[in-house]
């Protein structure tokens, strides 16, 4: 049974394993021994015997064919309504062809499978809402990367990814070290502004625990700080795990859901330790998705939900704003036209729709909905892991074009962002069309609107 | 004065007239040089591509790969090199103000040395993560005073013999004081010029102050000049005082040119990077895009040290 | 014959369809997993019933649901095929006398011209999916010999049966034709795609679930269907 060095059904678990695929430029090596990888079709049709339940087969077994999924999928039209882009035959032709065949499919056959489920697909779950029979194509290729990943056809990235969050617990190479450091880094570098300023670590008992996204730390700390003046201009009571402070999951995205049951762990884990009354996010979909939505499954907690109440940030704000303990000040309110991008992963995927509304309401005066908007928005062409992954790097720059139409109808220059995916999305957006348009979280906004409270204003 | 240079470089013609004054400085203080290159930002999400900035090619980031440009940049800074007995090359991927702060935060150097703003700076490969240029941002942040050139007239620098302190009687400015004072001092002979520009607005509003207030606020400004700079120079006898109205940049620069200044020292005291204006920003940008001398920036954190 | 195919096998095709549909919706459930569905349906049961409810009936009524709206066309050919699927069939006066004459009760009816003109309708609907699946690219490419098989499994007892009832032949040859395509079609429920008849619900309460209570309807957000 051939199975490469780095291109194989192991998982990553060691550094040295990690740092081989590393070293292996654009996965060039990894992707040639994809070539020759066997598929164990026993153990994947095993896999699917005692996974495929009633939910999944039912599906794919009802699929009317009606089309009425091709509309609601913006890489089918985004791709000038190729056929083949269509939500119930992309997935026929995969998972469905691997149900039919009992598993007997061959490496030509699994590759074609990985294309389809990490470039035809964002597990945007939007089809699943235009189909009559509730047909979620999405969480079903969300299985088929489970899939691709047991039998190791996944994208070299993700095959990294998923290792990062074994190895390091988050999705880059950011240890517990440099974690508190960056935490007090940043404390340090903002406390002249701001003071009194502290990032607290491993505080017990805490109103809030805050986490984040690990490129936080790692390419721009400026967002943990900021996060730490918001909290500390509305006088919170927070802390932020040394352990466990990693939020995202690009596991989830890779499909391999052992990582992605070590990873919530270790947040859940930290949830027990300090026993903060609440969690926050920070502005990101996806970390939400994960380890507040889908995670309490992945570590077995039956109620599903996690050991403390969890919000996103975009629900501390709106609470922030609801409550004054952020006041903003009204001549600083966003003057010029400016839209939202409702990320998949928290708005249609987790009903906080009127929570973004509210937030607009207090800080804009020229709020304008993209069509569709809430839980009928399109993904911005990025989710999924459809970012990071350079083999779709082609497709996925076509599958912005949906997105950067809506903004432009909206006629606002300004999409307020509060995704780090989306985040990249609009970023890139920008780099490949050039249309003009500005992104921003939610964070720089706020503290440049709020109006400080007086024992936090310095003279100069 | 100087026992650890920072030098945050772009290894291309555009950083040459700040490499020059690095190079140098490293050479008379006889300090360690640490020359900084920030090589790419990191971009298309978690993936591990990055904008190499010089070239402005995607390209995987590996350590094969920070090796190479290490090579790239001893080949062009050869001859300078070749002088410099006390180096050490630093190759990164980031944001360049970021991973220059970072980098200062390790190694605590007592002056960072950077190109003025240029156009490569604001350039696609630089996509803006926070407001604000890189130099703002690490003048803004940075522990140890901030030594800007940007024109190349700026780097044809024999030596130090007249200091120009602008002050703005900010928290920073008493710090960015102290730094010129200890610069004037160390060097035999060199005078310091304490100058406060005293900004009138723009004239063409009809908002314009009559003489009398302005003649008022210069003799105010004078006092505070005495009683704030010239009563702490503890027996530093070569200096002078002058305050003058106008456009701040533009009168600082005049009076530089008009003292011969070697170097201008002064505070950052914007607590604002405003991001519609990062590139033609604050007055302390305007002074090093005009400046025939070096600018060293002092921030408030300073004043703490 | 007329008496074998309302006699004994209409019996057999009762209890195949019915233990074959009761079969589905145990098998359904029973399949339902908290974990692998990634949905606490038990934990809370009454978010996932108020969810599931708001999804089936906003999809059962005709333009109830941002789906239906966002397909006119589509929303009509299936709405006007699916009642006079189901309406008429129920409904009718003929199968009510026969309902009464054998087992001794029977439903509310309506006219004859009101079942014929459902049944028209429901026949013209059909050709229209016929021709939709031929004319879009994007259904053709869904659409397998299969799917047409269903079709005419559905649409021959219509057909059959407004011949029979309209006199227009050989009454007993058409008769005795349309009762076993009915049968026909009654068996396929359990067996094909038909299931869809229960699954529908199934499925569709399945999701209303999930959105009741882990995508949104916990935090009392209401997914707009």
């Amino acid at each position: 049974m051939p199975e490469g060095t780095l291109c194989n059904k192991q998982t990553v678990d060691t550094k040295e394993y990690l740092n081989a695929l590393l070293a292996d430029k654009s996965g060039k090596q990894y992707y040639s021994e994809m070539e020759k990888l066997d598929v164990d079709t026993d153990k994947l049709w095993k896999s699917i015997k005692s996974t495929l339940r009633s939910r999944l087969r039912t599906w794919l077994e009802i699929c009317a064919h009606c089309g009425m999924c091709a509309d609601a999928c913006f890489l089918y039209l985004a791709n000038d309504r190729d056929p083949t882009q269509v939500p119930s035959y992309k997935i026929q032709s995969t998972l469905g062809e691997i149900v039919k065949r009992k598993g007997k499919v061959n490496n030509e056959f699994m590759r074609m499978v990985m294309d389809t489920a990490w470039s035809k697909c964002t597990c945007c779950c939007r089809c699943g809402s235009f189909c009559p029979f509730g047909i979620d194509m999405g969480i079903m290729f969300g299985y088929l990367r489970g899939l691709c990943f047991s039998q190791g056809f996944v994208p070299w990235e993700l095959k990294i990814g998923s290792g990062m969050h074994r190895v390091y617990k988050a999705q880059m190479d950011v240890t517990v070290e440099d974690w508190v450091d960056t935490c007090e880094w940043m404390a340090e570098e903002y406390e002249d502004d701001w003071p009194g300023l502290a990032i607290p670590v491993d505080k017990e008992n805490a109103d809030i625990m805050y986490t984040v996204n690990a490129r936080e730390p790692k390419h721009y700390p400026e967002d943990i700080a900021e996060a730490a003046i918001l909290f500390h201009m509305a006088g919170e009571n927070w802390t932020v795990p040394s352990k466990g402070w990693e939020e995202t999951s690009l596991a989830m995205f890779a499909g391999d859901w052992g990582a992605c049951k070590m990873q919530v762990e270790e947040v859940y884990g930290a949830m027990h330790r300090l026993k903060p009354k609440r969690m926050v996010v920070t502005e990101c979909g996806h970390a939400y998705r994960a380890t507040v939505i889908e995670g309490p499954y992945w570590a077995g907690l039956k109620d599903g939900r996690p050991p403390v109440e969890s919000i996103h940030y975009v629900e501390w704000v709106a609470e922030a704003l609801r409550t004054g303990k952020i006041k903003i000040d009204p001549a600083k309110k966003i003057k010029e036209p400016v839209t939202y991008q409702d990320s998949c992963n928290y708005i249609r995927n987790a009903g906080l729709k009127n929570v973004a509304r509210e937030i607009m309401s207090y800080i804009a005066e020229d709020f304008r909905e993209m069509t569709p908007n809430r839980e009928h928005n399109f993904c911005c062409g990025g989710g999924g892991g459809f970012n990071g992954m350079g083999r779709y790097r082609e497709q996925r720059n076509v599958g912005l074009k949906v997105k950067l139409d809506q903004i432009l109808d909206t006629g606002a220059k300004l999409v307020i962002s509060p995704c780090h995916n989306c985040w990249d999305a609009i970023r890139d957006m920008e780099e490949v069309y050039h249309a003009g348009i500005r992104w921003s979280f939610l964070k720089p906004l706020l503290i440049k609107m709020a109006i400080p409270p007086d024992h936090l204003k310095v003279e100069e | 004065m100087f026992k650890d240079i920072l030098f945050g470089t772009s290894a291309s013609p555009a950083g040459d007239y700040a490499a020059r004054v690095a190079f140098e400085l490293a050479g008379r203080f006889d300090a360690h040089l640490r020359l900084v290159h920030v090589l790419g930002v990191p971009s298309r999400g978690f993936s591990y591509l990055a904008e190499d900035v010089r070239t402005g090619e995607q390209v995987v980031i590996d350590d094969d790969y920070k090796a190479w440009v290490e090579e790239e940049i001893k080949t062009y800074y050869a001859k300078q090199l070749e002088k410099c007995n006390d180096y050490s090359i630093h190759v990164c991927v980031g944001h360049p103000h970021r991973e220059i702060l970072r980098e200062a935060r390790n190694s605590n150097p007592d002056l960072i040395v950077l190109g003025g703003p240029t156009e490569e700076n604001e350039g696609s490969a630089y996509k803006k993560i926070v407001a604000g240029s890189t130099i703002q941002l690490v003048s803004k942040s940075a522990l140890c005073p901030v030594l800007l050139v940007s024109r190349p007239a700026a780097s044809f620098w024999g030596g130090i013999s007249s200091v120009v302190f602008g002050a703005d009687f900010s928290k920073a400015s008493d710090a960015a004081f102290k730094f010129a004072k200890k610069v004037a001092a160390s060097i035999p002979g060199c005078e310091l010029h304490i100058f406060h520009a005293m900004d009138i607005g723009p004239v063409h509003t009809g908002l314009s102050l009559s003489q009398e207030e302005i003649e008022d606020k210069i003799r105010e400004a004078r006092k505070k000049i005495r009683h704030k700079y010239v009563a702490n120079l503890e027996g530093f006898e070569k200096y002078s005082m002058e305050v003058w109205e106008g456009l701040p940049y533009v009168e600082i620069v005049k009076f530089a040119r008009e003292k011969q200044a070697d170097l201008i020292v002064m505070a950052y005291s914007t607590k604002d990077v405003d991001a519609e204006n990062a590139r033609l920003g604050s007055n302390m940008e305007q002074v090093i895009m005009r400046s025939t001398c070096p600018v060293i920036s002092v921030n408030r954190k300073m004043a703490k040290n | 014959m007329y008496e074998f195919v309302t006699g004994p096998l209409a019996w057999l095709t009762f209890i195949v369809f019915f233990l074959g549909v009761v079969y589905r919706i145990v098998w359904y459930f029973r399949g339902l997993h908290w974990q692998m569905d990634r949905v606490a349906y038990n934990a809370h049961l009454k978010y996932g019933i108020k969810g599931a409810i708001r999804s089936i009936f906003l999809w059962l009524v005709p333009f109830g649901s941002v789906g239906w709206r966002s397909k006119p066309f589509m929303t009509i050919l299936f709405f006007v095929f699916h009642i006079g699927l189901v309406v008429t069939p129920i409904f009718l006066q003929a199968h009510n006398i026969l309902l009464r004459e054998r087992w001794g009760f029977s439903l509310w009816t309506i006219s004859d011209a009101t079942a014929d003109t459902l049944t028209i309708l429901m026949i013209v609907a059909a050709l229209f999916l016929v021709l939709r699946r031929i004319a879009y690219p994007e259904i053709r490419i869904l659409t397998t010999a299969y799917d047409y098989l269903l079709l005419a499994i559905s649409v021959a007892p219509f057909i059959t049966g407004f011949i029979a009832a309209h006199h227009y032949s050989n009454y007993e040859f058409w008769l005795i034709l349309h009762i076993i395509c009915g049968e026909i079609m009654l068996v396929a429920i359990p067996f094909t795609k038909l299931s869809h008849s229960v699954l529908f619900f199934c499925s569709r309460a399945q999701l209303g679930m999930d959105f009741g209570i882990k995508r949104g309807g916990m935090k009392g957000t209401k997914f707009s269907w």
